[in-house]
């Protein structure tokens, strides 16, 4: 699979995660800012909870990769994306 | 350093939904600059594109204006026009398999699925620009490029892909009315028609890069 499809699978991946909780007004729309702004809003999530920072780390991380130059990527791409697993693994401990 | 506006801005075309895109191209990172306000890219990273004949150089060359420049230049208008359009075929067939993995997720699973279509809307809009540069070279870089492609415009009610578009802006912009239930499942029946539209804009991709 190319990478920006990779990348799209990856956000499905961590919102499915992060929704198998039942929120209370709204699930997680997406991982861009503002969506995630919306959902700590809506719902009155405690910004500073874990679950929050795990999440704004994974949307930084995965928009970061979008606009690197091919010479770059490879190698990059593999750390980020084996940070990105990692950060899942997190996101599905702090769910429960 | 140079920035640039692009998008629906340059296009006159303005509604509460509507975003400012703003391009910042930078030698390195540079502190200053929130990548949620700007698409950061190095110029490095800008030559590709323009190499590749990416469709987002031809966007940025055909509806982008100058903010600001550091050394006075008109950094892509020096760039010249990008190199012809290439990989429309591979492009089209990348962005029918993000649909199909959207729609595949959407019938089997029960949450996000307003993110589902909210990529359904992604692949819409990318394969009918990759579209309308690569086939009938009348590109149109607009969110609504799949209303626009003449006899081969999605075939789709207009209230459903108004709920598509909806979803979109949800997801990137945190924008708008939440989806409900019956919109979605509304959306899921004409799914299929969808795929059979795609399918037939990347043969005819295939049999325009043949021709």
């Amino acid at each position: 699979m190319n990478e920006f499809n990779n990348r799209i699978a990856a956000q499905r991946q961590i919102l499915q995660i992060v929704n198998r909780k039942r929120w209370e007004k709204e699930e997680l729309l997406g991982l861009s800012s503002k969506a995630i702004e919306r959902w700590v809003s809506v719902n009155q999530i405690n910004p500073e909870l874990r679950l929050v920072e795990l999440i704004i780390t994974a949307s930084g991380k995965l928009f970061f990769l979008a606009n690197k130059s091919q010479e770059q990527i490879s190698e990059e791409y593999k750390m980020i994306s084996r940070e990105i697993a990692d950060i899942s693994r997190a996101i599905e401990l702090e769910i429960g | 350093m140079h920035i640039y506006g692009f998008g629906s801005i340059c296009r006159g075309e303005i509604s509460l939904g509507s975003d400012i895109d703003i391009l910042a191209i930078v030698e390195s990172y540079d502190s200053r600059i929130d990548p949620n306000t700007f698409s950061v890219y190095s110029y490095k990273r800008i030559q590709e594109l323009w190499l590749e004949g990416n469709p987002f150089a031809w966007h940025l060359s055909l509806e982008s204006r100058l903010l600001f420049s550091s050394d006075k230049l008109d950094y892509l208008k020096v760039l010249g026009t990008p190199e012809n359009y290439k990989n429309c075929v591979r492009d089209c067939e990348k962005f029918f398999s993000l649909f199909r993995e959207a729609h595949a997720s959407i019938i089997t699973s029960n949450n996000s699925r307003v993110f589902d279509l909210s990529t359904v809307f992604l692949s819409i809009r990318n394969i009918a620009t990759c579209f309308s540069l690569g086939v009938i070279e009348q590109p149109d870089f607009s969110r609504n490029s799949a209303l626009r492609l003449g006899v081969n415009s999605i075939p789709l009610a207009l209230d459903t892909y108004h709920i598509l578009e909806r979803a979109r802006i949800l997801c990137t912009r945190g924008y708008g009315k939440n989806i409900t239930d019956d919109e979605i499942d509304t959306t899921l029946r004409r799914l299929n028609e969808i795929h059979k539209w795609m399918y037939n804009l990347v043969e005819k991709a295939k049999e325009h890069e043949r021709v």
